[in-house]
């Protein structure tokens, strides 16, 4: 150690040797790596999070699906063929009738499909339409006071949507189509709409953005107008990231819950004819909100709801990885963000 | 364009009709209901104005017993049978011999059923008869001085209303004169010689004009349903009651409930904040949303720290000291996957697991716990972010000076990436104020007692269910009756929540800016 009088206090420790002794080094060693398992261990909590999901949502759901057509026989894989045709094969949803609980959930998931769909018709053009506008069509300053009147419209809570519908807009639609009730189908997809649209357009319109200038003029340069380069070039350009935001859209649709459980008016049927939005369907978000509270835990309908909750997380999940590749795609593509 | 014009037409008459919870324009029975309540307000002031009130009401209470008096027998025939129980007492107190009391009671009994028989009379021929039988013993001296002479009166008053009675409409009229005085009660109160109703909805006429408008109008308008079209709904008809009761007494009443309603009820512009910490009447007929407001909170502050410090961590390790393999890219994944997760499916985990594994039973603890898990990748996210956007020179800068990795994040990073961080926590704040579906089996109720924060044992309220504004906002705008009749309560709720979340989020853009116009120099 070079000859040296006791430094004053600083805020590195300049007082240490320069030369770590083994033990000192072995220590730091381990500090290092305990810290770095700790920090692991506790990033590995939402991974934690996600499994236990899975294995406590499955754990419920099984004994619905693999019990006998007895309450006495036990849980068999046998049972699994049997259970999937009464879930999917009918679309009867008594699951409380005293003589023979019937658990056909092909009306439910039809309201849920009706639902989300309706949502993206009218979701996706404005979306689209809007995310074009933001990118290519309004000069920046436009774009940035619009960006957060569109967060706003994302934050607001799906109980004040909910309430919106049933309180203001299910009289309207009820007065002016001269349907006999205005919780219906149209309506909670018009709700849905308004609230899939702030995803569709942020992600979509960060997706146009990554397009990057040299595309948009190479286009100008062979000669095309505006429209046909947001048309042929931009657009298709932005494919990835634009199924991606209708993907998160349709996400947000099904999964959302207090809307449909305010205005879809919760009838277990399959509209017909087919064409009619007027008509009050269910969801199986509805149907888990509204039937969870009354039911006897452990009882068959108990495990049936969570059967619902298994196919919507199920469902949600492989969207989720959908999107999540086309994203990964848009931004080795555009080099840029989302 | 369109989105800002869709905001509009959402937001604007939903916070418009809640701000009307707070700022309305209140009647006397409003203050009388406060003073009542919570002892607020200058009782001497309250007691003359009530007063004033009662001298404008007393015209109405007038006509409708006169009225009441033609139409209504049951009424009547009671009278009567009071008046003979009376004279019967009397005659108790006093010393007669009994010969005379049995003759005295007998004669009373006598024109007591002849006056029900008057009453009881289907035309006015009959009636006219019996009131004859009755009012022949008027000069009876036997009966001079005892309480048998009211029924003269009634017999006489009675007579009276024969001459402008309608007979075939009496029954029509005793229907409609009870939904008339129902009407009156619920727009002025009950009576001031009525006992007090046990009901607190009952014990107040309209407390606001708004709601006394509405309560004007089906007093001043009869109802029915009719069927237009034989097949078809039926359409509901509006007849004017002055229409209903044209010739009678009672038509002179409607034109001056409609002239003097502010005399009779004294409205006043009224600002009340207490809206926001009140609790409710069950039902929400009155009162406010204090104990609402008080859950959100506590579950939005227990949940962000539950969640915070976890995720904070977690984003200051993937940012710093993860690489690229396949355990942290199955780190992102899951975070990812936790996002898109339905809130509905959070309820149900936070059912399974926390409510029969964690604490037992749905909670205040099980629902924060939830709503951390929910709001966990939101935090993770955007402190991730915040903490990428920390310019690599100051961290370069702080390594070069010899501190620490560990130190370096501490002191340098972090602090630079708080803003960022703050925003996602105040982001995570506003979706976690606004979820309900997570906190539905989990601890939210609609109606019970607000969370004793300071009771025993300490922390006791943990393990209590919640009203939270989501959930009572649901709840007050599709589940009961009672709440249909006050949508300024409703409104109130959600535009308590909308505020909430409005605010907090407006928060979080506004640092956003900040941080951006900083770093743009």
């Amino acid at each position: 150690m070079i000859g040296r009088e006791k430094p004053e206090a600083t805020a590195v420790g300049f007082d240490r040797p320069l030369l770590l002794t083994a033990r000192q080094d072995l220590v730091g060693y381990a500090g290092g790596l305990t810290g770095r398992a700790v920090l692991f261990s506790i990033a590995a909590s939402s991974v934690l999070a996600v499994l236990l999901i899975f294995a406590f949502i499955i754990r419920e759901a099984v004994p619905f699906l693999l019990r006998g057509n007895d309450a006495a026989a036990g849980l068999s894989l046998a049972n699994l063929p049997t259970r999937l045709g009464e879930l999917f094969g009918s679309d009867q949803w008594h699951p409380e009738a005293s003589v023979a609980p019937e658990f056909g959930t092909l009306a439910i998931l039809a309201g849920s499909l009706y639902v989300t769909v309706t949502a993206l018709a009218v979701g996706v053009p404005v979306g689209l339409l809007t995310a074009v506008c933001l990118s290519d069509v309004v000069p920046f300053s436009v774009r940035q006071a619009v960006k957060p009147v569109v967060e706003l419209l994302a934050a607001i809570p799906s109980v004040a949507y909910g309430f919106f519908a049933v309180l203001v807009l299910a009289p309207l639609i009820q007065k002016h189509l001269d349907v006999p009730t205005g919780t219906n189908v149209l309506n909670a997809g018009l709700i849905l709409a308004v609230m899939a649209i702030p995803t569709i357009v942020s992600i979509s319109e960060d997706a146009l953005s990554a397009v990057g200038r040299d595309l948009r003029e190479a286009s100008y340069a062979c000669g095309a107008t505006r429209a046909e380069t947001l048309l042929r070039v931009v657009i298709p350009a932005a494919h990835n990231g634009i199924i991606a935001a209708v993907l998160l859209g349709m996400m947000r649709a099904i999964g959302e819950t207090m809307v449909v459980w305010m205005a879809s008016g919760m009838a277990a049927q399959v509209p017909a004819p087919w064409w009619d939005l007027a008509q009050s369907v269910r969801t199986m978000t509805g149907t888990i909100a509204q039937e969870m509270g009354e039911t006897v835990v452990g009882s068959p309908h108990y495990h049936a709801l969570f059967v619902l909750g298994l196919v919507l997380l199920v469902f949600t999940f492989s969207l989720n990885l959908a999107t999540e590749t086309l994203l990964g795609r848009m931004r080795r593509q555009g080099g840029k963000k989302p | 364009m369109l989105i800002a014009l869709a905001l509009v037409a959402i937001l604007g008459p939903m916070l418009a009709r809640g701000a009307m919870a707070v700022v309305f324009r209140a009647t006397v029975e409003f203050r009388k209901m406060q003073s009542d309540m919570h002892n607020r307000g200058n009782a001497s002031a309250l007691e003359a104005e009530a007063a004033d009130a009662a001298e404008a009401r007393k015209p109405v209470y007038e006509m409708l017993d006169a009225f009441a008096h033609g139409v209504d027998t049951q009424l009547l025939e009671r009278e009567a049978a009071q008046v003979y129980r009376q004279v019967g007492e009397e005659l108790e107190r006093r010393s007669v011999s009994a010969e005379v009391r049995q003759e005295v009671r007998r004669l009373t009994r006598n024109l007591r059923d002849a006056l029900i028989e008057a009453y009881q009379a289907a035309d006015r021929a009959t009636a006219e008869q019996h009131l004859a039988r009755v009012l022949k013993h008027a000069d009876d001296e036997r009966l001079a001085g005892t309480a048998a002479e009211r029924l003269f009166d009634y017999a006489r008053d009675y007579r009276e209303h024969l001459r402008t009675l309608n007979f075939d409409r009496r029954r029509e009229y005793a229907v409609a004169l009870a939904e008339v005085q129902d009407a009156v009660r619920r727009l002025l109160g009950p009576r001031p010689d009525e006992p007090t109703p046990p009901l607190a909805m009952h014990r107040y006429g309209a407390t606001r004009m708004d709601m006394a408008a509405r309560v004007l109008d089906g007093l001043l308008h009869a109802e029915t349903w009719v069927e237009p079209v034989p097949g078809k709904p039926l359409v509901k008809q509006r007849i004017p009651r002055e229409e209903q009761f044209a010739g009678t007494r009672l038509a002179a009443l409607f034109p001056y409930v409609r002239e003097h309603l502010d005399e009779m009820l004294r409205p006043r512009l009224t600002f009340h904040p207490q809206y926001f910490w009140d609790d409710s009447i069950p039902g929400h007929y009155f009162g406010g949303v204090g104990p609402e407001i008080l859950g959100t909170l506590a579950l939005t502050a227990l949940a962000i720290l539950l969640a915070f410090p976890i995720g904070l961590i977690s984003a200051a390790y993937l940012v710093e000291v993860a690489g690229e393999n396949p355990a942290v890219n199955f780190i992102r994944m899951c975070i990812n996957t936790l996002a898109g997760v339905p809130s509905i499916v959070f309820g149900l985990f936070g059912l399974a697991f926390f409510v029969h594994y964690v604490t037992g039973r749905p909670c205040v603890l099980a629902a924060a716990l939830t709503l951390a898990v929910l709001v966990l990748p939101v935090i993770i996210r955007a402190s991730e972010e915040a903490i990428r956007a920390v310019p690599p020179a100051y961290k370069e800068a702080a390594l070069a000076l010899g501190a620490s990795r560990f130190r370096c994040f501490l002191t340098v990073q972090l602090p630079a990436a708080l803003p960022g961080v703050l925003t996602g926590v105040i982001l995570s704040m506003s979706r976690a104020a606004g979820e309900t579906a997570p906190i539905l089996f989990t601890g939210a109720i609609a109606f019970g007692p607000a969370l004793d924060l300071l009771g025993w044992p300490p922390g006791g309220w943990l393990f209590s269910q919640t009203r939270a504004l989501s959930y009572g906002g649901y709840d007050i705008a599709v589940g009961d009756r009672i709440a249909a009749m006050v949508p300024h309560q409703q409104y109130g709720m959600v535009t308590t929540l909308i505020a909430l979340v409005l605010m907090l989020n407006i928060t979080a853009i506004i640092i956003r800016w900040r941080i951006s116009r900083k770093l743009r120099g």
